[in-house]
Parts: C-alpha cells; structure tokens; sequence
C-alpha cells in the first residue's frame, strides 16, 4: 500500500471516523435514554380515569384504592368494585362512569394498560417500602399532578440500586424518615430468587 | 465400634471401583455428543443460503418487525378483579383446610392458594393424625388438578368413538336407565375404591332406597384385608388398632414397611422417630429389628437387619412364639437352615423377653391371615401395651370380600346385571386378569365410569364422566374413631366437571336439570347436623360448629370403643406358610403411586425409589447372589412365572435382599394413563391370582429364567458422586458420613467430637462477620427415614420441572434435593445410610469463586444466591461444587418431555409465583427457600419488628415427617438451629476441606450393641 496513504488513514480518517461513531453512539445513548427506560410512557387507558382529581384535588389516600400497597408485594390497580364504592351513586350521569358501571354491572374485565413493569425475574416488594414510610412519590412521581398517569422515572436496576445506596441523595422525604430507615440491601436475592 | 473401616458405597459401580464410575466421579460433565452423531449429514444438498446469511436477515427483519409495526413500549395489561372476594389480598396466599383422598389414609391438608389458585399442599397442623404433615404422592397431587389430560365434560360412547355430550342428557339417559334395571330386576353395581365418608355411605344407602337393586363394592390393589380379618378372628374386632409406635420400646417388623406403605405411615414415622431423639435430655431409643426378604425402607431403618426369604417368616415367628416360652428348637433351627445372624436373633429374643408390654410386633399387609394371626398371638404373649385407648381405625365401609367380587362378575357375564357405575375406580386394570372384567363389562347394559382422566375402565364405557378433583370437592371422612376429618374445594370446578357424590346424588332428585354445585354441600351438612352435631356434645349451634369444622379441617371428639383385647385362639395353630423350594415373589405397593392413579404425574415418576433410587421404572429386584446363581446381570430381562402366569421384566440387583426372593412393584405399565403414564414399567398386577394360594400379594411357587434383551433401568444412586478417594492420603481423611452406637454415646456424648479431633482451619482472606442474620440448616440423621417427601416438597415449591427418564439417564435431574442412600459393608447384607443432600450455602463457598460473571455470590445473611438472569451457563460453578448440589437446565426442560406436555397452559397455573421459572442454559440449585424469607422480613417490616429466623419454614422443613429439618438464623441466641448446630453430634460433611457449610448434620447413632474394643 501507498506510504502516503497509510499515513493519512491513520492520522486522519480514522480518527474522525472513531469520532463521529463515537459521538453517534452518545448522542443516540443520552437522546434515547428516556425511551429506552420509558419515561414519559403514558398509555391511553380504557376509562378515563383522572388521579388529579380523585388524589390531588380530592385527597383521596392512595391506599383507599391501591388496597394491597401496605400489606403485600402488590399494590394491587383496585377492583371495579372499589369504585364503586362511589360512583354507585357519585356522577352516575357521566360518560365515563356509565361505561365504568357497564363493566361492573357485566361482569366485564377491565383492562387498563399497564405503565410500571419491572422484569419478571425482579421481586419487589412495595409493603416493605411503603412501611418504611418511603414515599410513593419517589418512584412513581407526583401522580397527584397528572390527569392521566405516565411513567416518571426510570425502573431499572440502576434506578433501584442507586436508591438503595444513597438514600439521603434520592428519597424526598428522607429527613422525616431517616430515624427508621437503613440502607436498601445490595445483594442479589434482595430482589431476584 | 469404630466406623473408620466400613466402607460406604452407592451402588455396584463404585462398590467394584469400574474405571468408568472412576472416571465419571471426576468428570462431572460426561460427553454430550455421542460417536458418530453427525453421520449421514450431507452439507452439499443443504440451502444455498448460509446459516450465517440466514441469520442475518431474519435478524434484521426482525428488527424491523418490532420497531416499525408494534408499540415496542406496549406493557400488556392489568386485569384487576371485577368484583374482589373480600379474603383475597393480591400477592398474599391464603390457606384452607382440608382433607386429602390420594389414598384411604385420609390425611389432613392445608391448601396454599395463590389468588385463587391452589399452589401448595401441606399438612393441617391441627389435624390429630398426621400433624401437619403429608406423604408426598398427597404434595405431589396438585399436579393432577392441573393435568392436561383431564377430561373436560362428559363423553358418551357412540359406536366406537366418544363424543361429548351435556350433563343434563346424561343424567337424564342414565336416570332412565337405571330404571328399567330396577324394573327388570337387575342388578345395579357400584364400585368404588375404600369409602373413608360417613356422609358417601349414606349416600349409597339412599341411593339404594331409591334404586332398589343398586349393591355397592369396594376394592383396593394393596390392602390390609388379610390384617384385618386375622384380627378379627383373634380379638373379635372389626378393624384395626391404632398403633402408639412412640410408646414401643422394642419393635419387630415381620416384612412390614410400616414406615412407607403400611398403614398411616405418615404418623408411624413420626411416632416412631420421637423415641430417637438425640435432643431430649436422657432420652431412649427405640429398637427396630426387620425381618424381611426383600428390601423395605423400614428395613433400612432398622437397627437389626435379619434377611430371611418371605415365605419363610411366618415359621419364624412360631419358632419365635416358642422361644418366648423358653423353647429355641425352632428357631435354632431356622438360624441354621438360613444362615441368619445368630447374635441378631439372639439378641432379639432377649429384648422381646425384657421388655414385655412395650414390645411389638407387626407383619406386612401381604401376607396371609395365618401369619397376622400368628402375629396376634405374639403381641398377646408380649402383652404389648401400645394399642391406643384413645382412637380404633374401624371403616367406615369394609372393603368387599374376593368371593363376592367374583359373583358380580358371574351376575355380570350371566346378564343378571343391569348396569355398572365406576365410582372413580379402574378395575380394569386393578382386578386380576382371572376375573376377565374386562369382557364381562361388555355383557352390561349401561357402564358408567367416574373418572378425572380417561383410563383402561373408561374406555369400555357407555358413560364417561369427568369428576372433580380432590381439591375442587366437597367431602367428610372417619379415618379412625373420634376423628372427622373435612374436605372443602378450594377452586370452582376448572372444567365441566361435579364431584361424583353430587352426580349420583342429582340421579335421586325429581328434577335432574335442577343441579346446583352445592347441593351434596349440602347433603353433608344435613347429616352433620343430624349424625355427629349430636353426638359430639358441642357448646354452639349448628351453623357455628359446622364453620369451625370446615375452616379447622377436623374435629376430634371422644368415642367410646372396646379398648380391651382378649387373644381367642381361633386359627392358631401351626405355620400354615410353609417356605417351598421354589422362588418367592412379592408383589409390593408402589411408592408414590398409590395404585398406578397417578401414573401420568411426573414429579412422582421421576422421585427416586428412596432404597433403589430408581426412577420411571418397576423392575423384578434380586440380591446378587441370587443374581449370580439365575446367571443374570443388572438389566437384563427374566422371564417370572407365578400361579401359572408369566410376565417379562428387567432385573434390578438389589444388596441386601434374601436369595431366592423376587420383589416388584404393582402400579405400572398402564396402557391408557396419559401421555405420561402410558407404557410406563410393566403391569405386575397380571401376577395377581383370584385364588392365589399364599395371598394375592405373595407367591412362593415362582419360576425366574433368562429371557431375551435387556432393558436399561435408569437409578440416581451413583449420580453426582462425592469424591472422597482422591483424598485418601490426607492426613484428615474426608467422612461424608459420620455414625456411633447409641451405648457408646450414652457413655461418652463427646464421642464423635473426639474422633473428628481438633481440625484447625486457616483462610488467606479474613471470614466476613455476620451481623444482621445467617441462615443455616440441620438435618437429624437419626430421624431422616430417607422418604423423600422434603425432596417432593422442594419440587412443588420452587417449581422443579420434570426432565424425563432419558434425561435423569443422563445425570439432568433438576430436584435441588437428593436423598444419597450409602451402603454400608458387604453386599450381601449392608446396612444403609441416608443423608439429604442440598446445597450447603457454604461461607467459603467453591462455587463462587469461579464464576466468571457473579452470578453466583454471597448475601450478607448467609445465603449462596443464584441471579439466574446474570448466569451464562459456563457450569463452573458446578464442576467446582464438593457437594455436587448445582443442577444446569440443558433444556427449557418444560418443553422437552413428551411432545412440550409440561408447557401446556394449564400446568403453568401450579407454578409458585415467587419463584421464577428458569429457562435453559442457566445454572440452578437451592435457595434455602430465599422467597419464604422475604416474606418473613416483610411481615417484620409491617409489624415494626426484627426479623425472626423461627418463623421462616423451608418447603422441605415444613414436609419432613419427623422434623429432622430445623433452619434458622444464627445469630438468634437460643434458638433452634443454634442448640443443633452446637450438638455434640453435629458434624458437616467434608468439613475438612474448610469451605465451612451451613448445614449440620446430625450423626446417625444405632441402637445395637458395642462391638468389643480390641
């Protein structure tokens, strides 16, 4: 091969084609890091529920309906009949509640979309959690502002993990709650069995 | 006596040092890919297109696929209940009492369910018979309820083919049916398997008011029929005592198994064990002596061992009745002509005259009236005080006599039968291929059979139809007197099923299209309220009384029975079994299959024979010397002639057996069990004679010759062998098992400490200190009886797949659990040892070093985790492991087995759900049940408290039957694990290689006497 050549692959293309990959991947990597980990996911779902309403503006407590959130691994999305609970006489005039009540009275599954996943080998477990009084919030976002709810941060691994070890860093109300809280474990079977 | 010479062994491979046994202990991983397994490939006619070019392009249109025609960020959905039964917290199980039917022991069980669906069957803590406590066939029965093969609505035979039909027409045919048999003024016959249900005979009872020709007949292909009416014959009774094996100082089993089939062997392990317990301060031990020709696990267990053939034990115990009367000519005698151990009888005979009145002794359910009279006679002369005040297992319902059995079948064949009605029972293949049932059946009008799967009966049926399953019914059974034990469902009927009680009860009613599921709930509950609400004297009403009943599972009441047993003579005579010159056969209850019912359940078929350790398999078992003598090696095939009939079966060579005895199995070769069962072992049950002259169970005119073939008999014994020759010239020799004698331990408890000596172990790198907590486990080998029910627990529990016999040949059994069964001495007559084998969660634990990608690390509780989803599958970290305990998935084993049977939907409803399902290519092994853990720190952590090691139950813990399992956390003072791991007999196995396991093993002592110190 031409010395010359040689001289200029190495000393000038090469380096600018290492760059441009190198800043393609970066740039792709950073720029889609709230798609891959989807973030912002906000599904369309099958009743227009609005959790701004029913937890911001009326206060509602999310464990009224999210029965299971305190006393098992599951939160649980409630039953119809949690709504019910209301709506049986509760704006039973509007659209959305009449298709509401035609699920109940029919006996029909409601599907909602589901926005929060974490693979299924991961067993987390939200009564531990919520009984170290740790927010909702921090994992979920201030569904109390959403009309319809997405996806607010991030459940990855790395998400968990960095959680765990800096609570002070990451949990919003750490001050009220430090007395009791120890650092989140680390090791594998914390989560995965 | 020193155990420092005994050699243990698994089987003859290593017994023989075989140089490919050798070889294989130190390879772990054999060669996968056999010789010559890629002949005949031919790459020039292959595709044009390469595998790489293929790839390729289905790769990237698979990429284009999911990014440009799908929402790749489409989660699925969430379904919640429409309307949430109130009891149900989604993620928490709930657990229901019930009553087991897998046999007519009639257990209590506790029901896990997991929204809904049942996960886990355990023993009803509260239940006065088995305590919390059940077999394995009784775990392993969730598989049934979930079996694909499970007939899904009633099916009615058109010529030659079944189609399905509705449940209103059927009932409405068979109603009219019946009918013109009772005009006609034939016979209805039912037949059922051993009715436990008060309420069932009642049912029947009305059912005959009604149907006035309706008789009814009950059966069972191992029964204690012969027991009983020998004890009826001696003490006047009907049925049997109830036995108070903790109360018994001396027992003789006379080829009884009463630690794995005979009886409610569940409470017999657990009754028996509580006089071996090394943890009770100055406690006793009980003494075992098993006579025996074949090869039980109670004889296992025992702690004198006297082989004698089968035919020639009920002269034994005549010449034992004499030499309790100071006359040893017989037995003498017998010694002699048998060559049995001299100083084990002698020793026998002594301990039988010391300990009068705690002495006892039983015969096995095969053999004839004679010898259990025979038996009676010596409990009478031992004025054995172990029969129970409190409690006499009376039937409900006695089974039907053979004669009468053989006169239905006369009535059948000569038209006098109208109609039949199989009440979830397969005579076909259970009756003696004498009666020909099989034929007369087709001389019936109307057959109805009751069955959850199609079977060798049903397929000669005009009816089909499907039933429930044990855990979908509703039922009431008497196991013993002073005991009702409930059986509620626990799920709605899956498919178009009923129970067969509710069907039969729909064909008293006037209106049959009037059927509800409730309405034998609620011919129960009639009769509770007016045959046993009155007679237990309760202090509430009904309604209360019948809640509590259900939701405890059992009530217990005193009932008065006859509790004193005078010895008659009737019978007594002389030994009417005489041993002939011929061979015997002993026809023996399968293990885990009941009577072949659960043929098609693979976590049963593949749970190894706890002495055999054979698995998917019956096989004619031989004792080598007799094995020499027929010139016949392990696998080959015989040819066993008995009572005129031949049937073909491998040879298995089994150590410790009497010459001239063969044992095999009943329960197999089914021909319509299911994709599964079919073809599985050959059917033994073709032996049975209607006439049989000794006892349908034992012959001993027995021809055995050569045959043709071999066939290979696939056993776990010598699987992942523990290599401890390799290390024979080290100082520290490696014992993997550790015994004394209980004498000797008496006198000096430090015993074993002493003979291990002061081991010093060092480490390069500082131990980590332990803080929070630290999981351990240990396991009593004196209570171990090697039944392997924690090994059938652990499977339910973390979702073991069933590999399949060619796999399991091939060293790929998933159980995270093994019981290993080590021979002791000679072949001839070896004692054995077992010792549960899991992984030991080791604090310097081998596997991890080698794992190239963590997979495999420590928790700061001591706990050796397994991140599956981490896991590359390089099997480093088993190869590496001294305990051979990590097991590779080579499979999606699920998908592997019969056509992907074990993938199909229904199946994947029984998976626990805080246990991941793993898939091929990752490593797997024991978690120390890390899903039950996690459930205790979270109950701590909603109750504001600290952990507490006690409450976490392993799966294999809460199953043992004699509570040899303890677990717990180490650094709870005064806890349980602590006392164990800190006993004077605790040792871990190969501890000398310091990688310093968490669990103890608890050293085997036997009650026999201390051989002289030299």
């Amino acid at each position: 091969m031409d010395k010359h050549l040689l001289d200029y692959n190495l000393k000038v293309r090469l380096p600018v084609i290492a760059f441009v990959v190198i800043a393609v991947f970066a740039i792709t990597y950073y720029a889609s890091y709230a798609e891959r980990n989807s973030i912002g996911y906000t599904p369309e779902q099958p009743v227009k529920f609005s959790h701004k309403l029913h937890a911001g503006s009326m206060q509602i407590d999310c464990k009224y309906c999210h029965t299971g959130v305190d006393k098992s691994r599951a939160a649980s999305v409630p039953s119809v009949d949690i709504c019910m609970n209301c709506h049986t006489l509760a704006r039973t005039d509007k659209p959305e509640i009449i298709k509401l009540t035609a699920y109940y009275k029919e006996n029909k599954p409601l599907e909602w979309s589901r926005i929060h996943k974490v693979p299924q080998f991961v067993y987390f477990n939200h009564s531990s959690h919520v009984n170290k009084q740790i927010d909702c919030v921090n994992c979920h976002g201030d569904v109390k502002a959403m009309d319809v709810v997405g996806q607010a941060n991030s459940f990855t691994m790395g998400a968990c993990l960095s959680c765990h070890r800096q609570p002070e860093k990451k949990i919003s109300n750490y001050e009220e709650i430090k007395a009791n809280l120890k650092k989140g474990p680390e090791n594998c079977s914390a989560c995965h069995r | 006596m020193s155990d420092k010479d005994i050699n243990y062994w698994r089987g003859f491979n290593e017994l023989n040092s075989d140089p490919d046994f050798l070889k294989a202990k130190r390879d772990e991983f054999k060669d996968e890919l056999p010789e010559g397994f890629a002949d005949g490939l031919d790459t020039s006619k292959s595709s044009a297109v390469s595998r790489r070019t293929f790839l390729a392009l289905m790769a990237s249109s698979a990429a284009l696929a999911a990014t440009g025609c799908s929402d790749y960020r489409e989660k699925g959905a969430i379904i919640p209940y429409n309307k949430k039964p109130e009891e149900i917290t989604i993620g928490n199980p709930n657990f229901y009492a019930s009553t087991c039917t897998a046999c007519a022991n009639a257990c209590g069980i506790l029901i896990k369910t997991r929204e809904g669906r049942p996960i886990k069957i355990d023993g009803n803590p509260e239940h006065p018979v088995n305590k919390g406590k059940i077999c394995a066939t009784g775990q392993a029965n969730i598989m049934n309820l979930y079996d694909p093969i499970r007939l899904k609505e009633p099916m009615l035979k058109g010529s030659g083919s079944f189609s399905s039909v509705n449940w209103l027409d059927a009932d409405t045919k068979i109603i009219d049916e019946l009918k013109k048999a009772v005009a006609a003024g034939k016979e209805i016959a039912v037949i059922s398997h051993t009715v436990t249900s008060p309420t069932a005979k009642l049912l029947f009872e009305d059912f005959a008011k009604k149907y006035t020709t309706a008789k009814f007949y009950s059966y069972e292909l191992t029964n204690d029929i012969n027991k009983v009416n020998a004890f009826k014959k001696s003490f006047g009774k009907d049925g049997l005592p109830v036995i108070k094996w903790n109360e018994a100082k001396v027992i003789l089993s006379l080829e009884s198994d009463f630690l794995a089939k005979d009886g409610n062997f569940v409470e017999a392990q657990r009754l028996y064990t509580e006089s071996r317990d090394v943890m009770k301060k100055n406690g006793e031990f009980n003494k075992l002596y098993v006579v025996e020709g074949g090869f039980s696990l109670t004889g296992a267990n025992s702690d004198y061992r006297i082989k004698l053939r089968t035919d020639a034990i009920e002269e034994f115990a005549y010449a034992l009745i004499s030499a309790l009367g100071e006359n040893n000519s017989g037995i003498d005698e017998l010694i002699k002509k048998y060559n049995l151990k001299r100083e084990a009888v002698k020793s026998l005979v002594e301990d039988l005259k010391a300990n009068k009145g705690e002495a006892f002794v039983t015969a096995g359910a095969k053999f004839p009236e004679s010898t259990h009279i025979a038996v009676n006679k010596l409990n009478d002369l031992l004025a054995t005080k172990v029969y129970s005040k409190e409690n006499f297992a009376s039937p409900v319902m006695p089974l039907t006599a053979k004669a009468d059995i053989d006169a239905l079948v006369g009535r059948m064949n000569a038209g006098g039968v109208g109609a039949v009605v199989h009440f979830d029972t397969n005579p076909v293949y259970h009756f003696s291929p004498d009666y020909k049932y099989a034929d007369a059946l087709k001389k019936v009008g109307l057959v109805v059979t009751f069955a959850e799967a199609h079977n060798e009966t049903s397929e000669l049926s005009n009816y089909v139809l499907p039933v429930n399953h044990n855990f979908e019914s509703w039922g009431d059974h008497k196991p013993r007197t002073g005991v009702m034990s409930t059986q509620q469902p626990v799920i709605a009927p899956i498919y178009k099923t009923r129970q067969k009680e509710a069907a039969m009860l729909n064909w008293l009613a006037e209106k049959p299209e009037a059927y509800a599921e409730n309405i034998y709930m609620n011919y129960i509950k009639a009769n509770w309220e007016k045959s046993v609400y009155s007679v237990v004297s309760a202090k509430v009403d009904f309604k209360t009384f019948w809640t509590g009943a259900i939701h405890d599972g059992v009530i217990a009441f005193n009932e008065k029975f006859d509790d004193t047993f005078t010895f008659r003579p009737e019978g007594f005579n002389a030994p009417a079994l005489k041993a002939s010159t011929a061979a015997v056969l002993q026809l023996n209850r399968p293990n885990y299959l009941t009577d072949g019912r659960f043929a098609n359940n693979g976590w049963l078929q593949e749970l190894p024979n706890p002495i055999t350790k054979s698995v998917w398999d019956n096989y004619a078992s031989v004792s080598p010397t007799y094995a020499e003598q027929l010139g016949v090696k392990a696998n080959d095939m015989v040819e066993i002639t008995a009572g005129g009939k031949t049937v073909a079966a491998p040879v298995f060579v089994q150590p410790g057996m009497a010459d001239g005895v063969v044992a095999i199995d009943l329960g197999f070769g089914r021909t319509n069990a299911g994709p599964i069962g079919n073809g599985v072992g050959v059917n033994t049950i073709n032996f049975i004679s209607k006439n049989a002259t000794v006892s349908e169970w034992l012959y001993n005119d027995v021809k055995i010759a050569k045959a043709a073939g071999t066939y290979e008999v696939v056993s776990t014994q010598e699987h992942f062998p523990i290599d401890n020759e390799r290390y024979n010239d080290i100082h520290l020799k490696r014992e993997i098992i550790r015994e004394g004698v209980f004498e000797e331990y008496k006198e000096n408890p430090k015993f074993l400490k002493e003979e291990i000596g002061k081991v010093e172990l060092f480490n390069i790198v500082p131990s980590y200190e332990f803080t929070t907590n630290k999981w351990a486990m240990s396991i009593d080998l004196n209570k171990c009886t090697g039944c392997n029910y924690c090994v059938a627990a652990c499977n339910v529990e973390n979702n073991i797949p069933v590999v399949g016999k060619e796999q399991v040949g091939k060293n790929r059994e998933m159980m995270w659990m093994r019981i290993d069964r080590y021979y002791g001495g000679h072949s001839d007559d070896p004692r054995v040892s077992f010792q549960p084998m899991l992984c030991q969660h080791c604090d310097n634990a081998p596997c991890e070093n080698v794992c190239p990608v963590a997979a495999t690390n420590h928790s700061p509780d001591g706990l050796n985790q397994m991140a599956y989803n981490r896991c590359v599958g390089t099997r480093y970290c088993s190869n590496n492991c001294p305990y051979k305990v990590r097991r590779f998935n080579y499979f999606n084993f699920r998908d592997n087995l019969a056509d992907a049977y074990y993938e199909k939907d229904s199946l994947s409803l029984m998976h626990n759900p805080e246990v991941t399902v793993r898939s091929r290519g990752v490593m797997e092994k024991c978690t120390f049940c890390v899903q039950r853990i996690m459930d205790e720190r979270q109950h701590a952590t909603e109750e504001k408290r600290d952990l507490n090691g006690d409450n976490v139950k392993t799966a294999c813990q809460e199953a043992c039957p004699t509570s040899a399992i303890v677990f717990g956390d180490l650094t709870k003072k005064d806890s349980d694990i602590l006392k164990h791991r800190d006993h004077e007999l605790g040792y871990h196995v190969l501890e000398e290689i310091n990688v310093r396991p968490n669990v103890t093993y608890i050293a085997k002592l036997r009650n026999i006497k201390p051989e002289k110190k030299a």
